[in-house]
């Protein structure tokens, strides 16, 4: 009679097997991309040597200046930083419709001993005064806010309200 | 009479056989979140807050340029002069034609500066900047 021969266990042993998939999880997670880059973001203009100014008509024209303590004057009347937005608003809403030529442009200019963070907070509020009217006027034709578009609709609505953000070279201060 | 012990016959001890798991996890965690910074930064900076932010989606288009207290300008690895940004920016949209500048400057440095180092990039014909700020909460 021939013997029946005993299998050796030939099983891995599985029960770590959710530990070591966490961990890797876990490192996958934390080693992708942590801080996320956010700013404001600005395209240059290109470098000529030779400026030629354009005259631009004064009521396409919103000038920002800020000088060295942070106070803004914005078309000649002096307001706080944080009134740039809602000064801002109604303009843009007026040119919606406007063609291309004729669209606002935002002038900052600073001095050259303003502080930098002043210089953001003008900008944070001009780019939240487009964003805002983008909002409403997406909101009022599409029924969604402008980043839930689809890309087509934002372009439309990129070519309805550009962002035109001129920035200004800053004086020598006067002695 | 005798008093009898109330005690509930259920084990008092805490399981600890997941307890090294639990602890590789946690050592995994901080070996991982503390040693990610590509460059060493030597500059002091902080940077301002702002509420209308976008995200810079695509990670490998940036290139950082530091500006700490100080007036101190930092790219790559190395402490620059404002008179070499160009050269080097330039080196830099040669090999990424459509880089991303992001400008980390301190919050209290001067426009000054801040368009001096614009002009040099725009010298160097990189175009697309994007001033690093943190959410205003």
């Amino acid at each position: 009679m021939i013997k029946k021969r005993k299998i050796a266990e030939a099983t891995i042993p599985t029960s770590s097997m959710a530990d070591i998939a966490f961990l890797l999880l876990l490192f996958f997670l934390v080693a992708t991309t942590i801080d996320v880059d956010t700013g404001i973001g600005l395209v240059l203009p290109e470098y000529v040597k030779d400026v030629s100014t354009v005259e631009v008509p004064k009521n396409r024209m919103a000038a920002v200046l800020i000088n060295a303590n942070g106070d803004v004057l914005m078309d000649g009347k002096p307001i706080s930083i944080y009134q740039v937005k809602d000064n801002l608003k109604p303009r843009i809403i007026s040119k919606i419709d406007l063609p291309k030529n004729k669209k606002l442009i935002v002038s900052v200019k600073t001095d050259r001993k303003t502080k930098y963070n002043s210089y953001i907070q003008a900008l944070d509020q001009i780019k939240s005064a487009y964003f805002e009217v983008r909002d409403e006027y997406s909101n009022q034709n599409y029924g969604r806010k402008y980043n839930d578009l689809p890309e087509d609709e934002q372009k439309v609505v990129q070519e309805k309200i550009p962002i035109i953000i001129s920035i200004a070279e800053p004086e020598k201060v006067k002695q | 009479m005798k008093f009898q012990k109330r005690r509930a016959n259920t084990k008092q001890e805490i399981p600890t056989a997941s307890m090294p798991d639990i602890v590789f996890m946690l050592l995994l965690f901080f070996m991982v979140t503390t040693t990610l910074r590509e460059y060493d930064v030597m500059v002091h900076y902080k940077l301002p807050e702002a509420k209308a932010i976008e995200k810079i989606e695509n990670k490998r288009l940036i290139q950082y340029v530091w500006v700490g207290a100080g007036n101190r300008i930092q790219i790559n690895d190395s402490i620059v002069k404002l008179s070499e940004i160009e050269p080097l920016m330039y080196a830099k949209r040669q090999a990424l034609p459509n880089v991303i500048i992001s400008l980390r400057i301190d919050k209290g440095v001067d426009m000054g500066l801040v368009t001096d180092i614009q002009q040099e990039l725009r010298k160097a014909y990189c175009l697309r900047i994007n001033y690093s700020t943190t959410l205003k909460i």
